[in-house]
């Protein structure tokens, strides 16, 4: 060090290099500080950093399409359609009014609601619009606006438009299936979705330089094939519009059932909405499937199920006759027939379904209680409909949303044995068409109940089909002599009754018939309304044996004269002509 | 070290005349500067896409914005280190006026920025109007303090020490003053280098600690008096206590710093810059490099600026004059203290100032007044004396008894990074 002379506290080249030294100090600071940071501290901030930057992304899965039959080949009904939603993130968008006005010409609408999505505080992701066409994205991407964009999203789409709706169900904005099929078999249909971890920009945008990244591409859900044939199920759509406008009624179902395997042929309500749509009902019954969701007391249609009951515990057969007094007094109740019926007489249990008497299915009633209604009636007739014949529980039919109905606890309560009395000819119980469809299917069948089933198979993607073979839930409902029985009371019923029906002339080489209800409607507060009924039907067509099962429901119609033969019954007989003319039902030989 | 290989003085030079002793300059600050803008131009090059991306311009926008920045910082070095050192101290009042200009226009002109007016646009550029102010007063500085001490008025309070906190009291309205430009990182700049030039001008001790008495206590008062200043500090002195709002550039630095590593993440793998880290090509740059490089890289560049700091500081030693040590000094205070205070708050040990870092930041303002300010002390290094200069009076001419006279030295002179003596 050269010496100095100066008069002040330090000299020049000691106070260089005294800050010098201040200088080194705080660079070796700062490296010492780094080295804490970057080395001893490393694994803190990448934990830190990958907290914020490595997000789990679920790519959702293709949804399986869902067809039906078309007689011998298979056709679409939903499909998917790639539509794009317009989002914006509001952080980056400085000229509101701008932004608005610019996507308000491509995409209409209104551009004071543009304004407000766009000015929505704290959030980094407004959707503005959704299915959007991809010219219109295109169009959208072209303007190039920061903090606006456009993504895909699959949408449900409806060749065959409004038909079979109800049955079908639709998906919502989250990707759930809602309602009908697209509801019960959402796990089949919605596939499995693929993951994408991957480091990402403060976006969420993943970037393609990280080499850690990722990715278990997703699986298209099932492709399911209903057992519904689109030409059957149009008829029928058809049909039921048609004769609940002539019986005046607003409301109504009707559904066609195999009754050799359960499978489901066509079904549907009316009113109902179109599923491109659903987002626009206002009305959310609309959406169930009443046929199947919708449980009602039946009425009359309760009767063959009754007198399949007595002949099956050996109790009467077709031609036992009774003396019917034309009315019964059961805990201080009256059961009563209806008055074309007349007063009393004897008749026969054929009579008890081709003139449907009350008081014949409460006497039917009574020999399971050896000739009152009693506890031992109750256990009996019980045990056959909730037992035998499944009503009171689901059937397990692939639908959202599907009714129980209710059978009264033959045990608990009061009145037992006046509700008892009521249910065998099917009031104070409730059931829905679809349960007492395939009841009757196994009263007719044979005694085979089969599960009734809308789903004929499910294809993965990868093309592996898994057939849905028929399911018999009970083997032995009623003996097959007893189901031969119940064919000839219903077909002898039906020879007498069949001009009431609105079928003029028989076609004896077919096996047909059928039964009507004409259901009190009962109020909420107790007791039944004394001028509303529902109309109910169950009928039957094949020809050496039962093929098809159709039930019929009427919500109140307006047309004079009872409900099941006026307004159902005509719907039935349309269904039954149908199959008959259009679906190859095999006459006898 | 033969960079800086030599040139035997002339002998009849006459001791005033330095332009007469001129010989090869020090390489080592081309070399430097070069190698930093290098990497500042790699680094805003691999973050460029991203940072375009969340802007919405093209690709390339900030890797070409800072190719043209450092061109134009090339030629501002070219054009400084042309101009005889001498003719500076005559373009004061020009540089003076400028600065005013600068400083109107921006208030009358410029962009506002988190309330503050600090650029003004110029075709598609955007000017910073306070490095032309840094530039400014390193040159008036030099000149003032060094006329000054040819008068030996440096211990004037009136003359010297005055004038001074006048200037102080200027920057403090104009530069700190939240309403205007609000920028107390740079007036951090501007106070260092009024000190460091002050220090090595042997401006008594007294009366710097005077001069930081009061800036002290103006610091305070400014902090105290801005809001988001407040929360500075608080984030500054807590920043993990509240990362989403007032610490979240603070805890996104640590965290970039923090996920480098020893090795660092590699050039195309910094993830921070994609929207995590604001201003991650400007005043956040160095925990971007520090993310992609590491420890080993950041060690580097920290030794590259000590090392260069280090050439400054022999050019400050080795000065032929004081006017020229007085404008190395201003220099390096500058370089030095910006650097500091930019890393610093990248790494949790300052609070966080808007401040670009020396050479690698983006940013054309800073590049293109920083490589003029090196180019003088280029300039300067053409004309440093073999050793050390002591005595000031001496290499000025003047008489002062009993120190080393160089001309005695039979040896030529070397610019020379090894101490001879």
């Amino acid at each position: 060090m050269i010496s100095e002379k100066n008069n002040s506290f330090m000299g020049p080249l000691s106070r260089i290099r005294f800050w010098y030294a201040i200088l080194l100090i705080v660079i070796a600071v700062f490296l010492v500080r780094l080295f804490y940071l970057q080395v001893i501290r490393h694994d803190y901030y990448e934990s830190s950093a990958l907290s914020s930057q490595l997000k789990e992304y679920e790519i959702p899965a293709k949804r399986g399409v869902i067809e039906v039959h078309s007689g011998d080949t298979i056709v679409p009904i939903v499909l998917n359609e790639t539509k794009y939603t317009l989002f914006a993130d509001p952080k980056y968008i400085k000229n509101i009014d701008q932004v608005a006005e610019e996507l308000q010409k491509v995409i209409g609408g209104d551009t004071s609601e543009l304004k407000n999505k766009i000015s929505t505080p704290d959030t980094r992701y407004v959707v503005l619009a959704k299915r959007l066409d991809k010219e219109t994205s295109e169009k959208i991407n072209n303007l190039d606006i920061k903090g606006v964009g456009t993504r895909e999203t699959d949408y449900r789409t409806y060749p065959q438009g409004q038909l079979a709706a109800q049955l079908l169900g639709f998906v919502n904005d989250e990707a759930e299936g809602k309602y009908g099929v697209e509801q019960a078999l959402n796990n089949e249909l919605k596939g499995k979705p693929g993951l994408l971890k991957a480091i990402t920009d403060a976006q969420g945008v993943p970037l393609a330089s990280q080499k850690d990244n990722v990715l278990v591409e997703s699986s298209e859900g099932n492709r399911v094939v209903l057992t519904i044939d689109i030409g059957l199920q149009q008829q029928l759509e058809d049909l039921l519009k048609k004769g609940l406008d002539n019986a005046q009624s607003s409301s109504g179902g009707a559904l066609i059932m195999d009754a050799r395997t359960g499978e489901i042929k066509a079904m549907a309500n009316f009113p109902t909405y179109d599923p491109s749509k659903y987002n626009q009902v206002e009305d959310a019954s609309l959406f169930t499937n009443p046929v199947v969701s919708a449980p009602l007391e039946v009425g009359s249609i309760m009767k063959p199920l009754t007198t399949a009951a007595a002949i099956n515990q050996g109790l009467v057969d077709r031609n036992s006759s009774y003396f019917d007094p034309g009315y019964f007094v059961i805990d201080d109740a009256k059961i009563t027939n209806i008055e074309e019926v007349g007063g009393a007489a004897t008749k026969t249990v054929q009579d008890i379904i081709q003139q449907s008497l009350n008081t014949g299915a409460t006497w039917l009633l009574m020999q399971m209680g050896g000739g009152q209604v009693n506890e031992k009636a109750r256990n009996i007739w019980y045990d056959y409909m909730t037992n035998h014949y499944r009503l009171g529980k689901q059937t397990g039919i692939e639908q959202g949303y599907e009714a129980e109905g209710s059978i009264p606890d033959p045990n608990d309560g009061f009145g037992l044995n006046i509700q008892y009395a009521n249910s065998s000819f099917g009031q104070g119980m409730t059931a829905t068409p679809l349960q007492m469809a395939a009841a009757f299917a196994s009263v007719l069948n044979g005694g085979k109940y089969y599960k009734p089933t809308i789903v004929d198979k499910l294809v993965s993607s990868d093309g592996a089909v898994d057939d849905k073979l028929p399911v018999v839930l009970n083997e032995n409902v009623i003996s097959e002599q007893t189901s031969k029985e119940l064919r000839d009371i219903l077909e002898y019923a039906f020879s007498k009754n069949h001009t009431f029906y609105g079928m003029p002339n028989l076609r004896p080489q077919y096996l047909m018939g059928g039964k009507t209800g004409t259901a009190q409607i009962p109020k909420p507060g107790g007791g039944y309304y004394d001028d509303k009924y529902n109309g109910t039907f169950l009928g039957f067509v094949g020809g050496n044996q039962v093929e098809y099962v159709v039930a019929v429901r009427v919500d109140e119609p307006k047309i004079g004269g009872y409900a099941g033969s006026r307004a159902a019954a005509p719907i039935a007989m349309g269904l039954l002509n149908t199959l008959i003319d259009n679906y190859g039902v095999t006459p006898r030989n | 070290m033969n960079v800086m290989s030599n040139r035997p003085r002339r002998s009849s030079v006459s001791p005033s005349n330095i332009s007469k002793r001129r010989h090869k300059p020090d390489y080592w600050l081309i070399i430097f500067p070069s190698a930093l803008l290098v990497v500042g131009l790699i680094v805003v090059y691999s973050i460029s896409p991203g940072l375009a991306a969340q802007k919405g311009v093209t690709e390339n926008y900030y890797a070409s914005k800072q190719l043209i920045a450092v061109l134009l910082g090339i030629t501002s070095f070219i054009i400084a280190s042309q101009i005889p050192i001498q003719k500076w101290k005559n373009y004061r009042r020009t540089l003076i006026i400028l600065s005013v200009v600068a400083s109107l226009a921006v208030l009358l002109f410029g962009d506002k920025v988190n309330g503050a007016y600090r650029w003004i646009q110029i075709g598609g550029f955007s000017f910073q109007a306070v490095e032309l102010i840094k530039f400014t007063i390193l040159i008036w500085l030099a000149s003032f303090l060094y006329d000054r001490w040819q008068n030996g008025e440096i211990n004037n309070s009136n003359k010297t020490l005055k004038p001074l906190l006048l200037l102080l009291l200027i920057v403090t309205l104009v530069v700190a003053n939240p309403k205007i430009q609000s920028d107390l990182g740079s007036t951090g700049v501007i106070v260092a280098m009024m000190a460091g030039m002050s220090f090595v001008a042997c401006l008594p001790f007294k009366r710097i600690m005077l001069i930081a008495l009061i800036v002290i206590t103006g610091t305070t008062i400014l902090v105290a008096s801005s809001s988001y200043r407040r929360d500075r500090l608080q984030t500054f002195i807590q920043p993990q206590r509240d990362c989403q709002n007032t610490g979240y550039q603070s805890c996104q630095a640590l965290i970039a710093v923090g996920s480098g590593g020893l090795f660092g993440k590699g050039l195309a793998h910094s993830v921070q810059a994609y929207g995590y880290l604001p201003e991650a090509a400007n005043d956040s740059i160095f925990a971007i490099y520090a993310e992609k490089f590491g420890f080993i890289g950041v060690s580097v560049i920290m030794i590259a600026f000590a090392v260069f700091f280090t050439r400054i500081k022999y050019v400050i030693e080795r000065a032929p004059d004081v006017y020229t040590r007085l404008i190395a000094a201003g220099v390096l205070a500058w370089l030095s203290t910006q650097a500091i205070i930019n890393i610093g708050a990248m790494i949790g040990l300052l609070p966080l100032k808007g401040i670009t870092l020396p050479f690698i930041s983006y940013g054309g303002t800073s590049i293109i007044f920083v490589m003029a300010a090196i180019g003088i002390v280029f300039n300067i290094s053409r004309y440093t004396t073999y050793t050390a200069n002591t005595d000031l009076e001496k290499i000025e001419g003047k008489k002062i008894e009993g120190s080393t006279d160089r001309r005695r030295d039979r040896r030529t002179y070397y610019a020379t990074t090894s101490r001879r003596t």
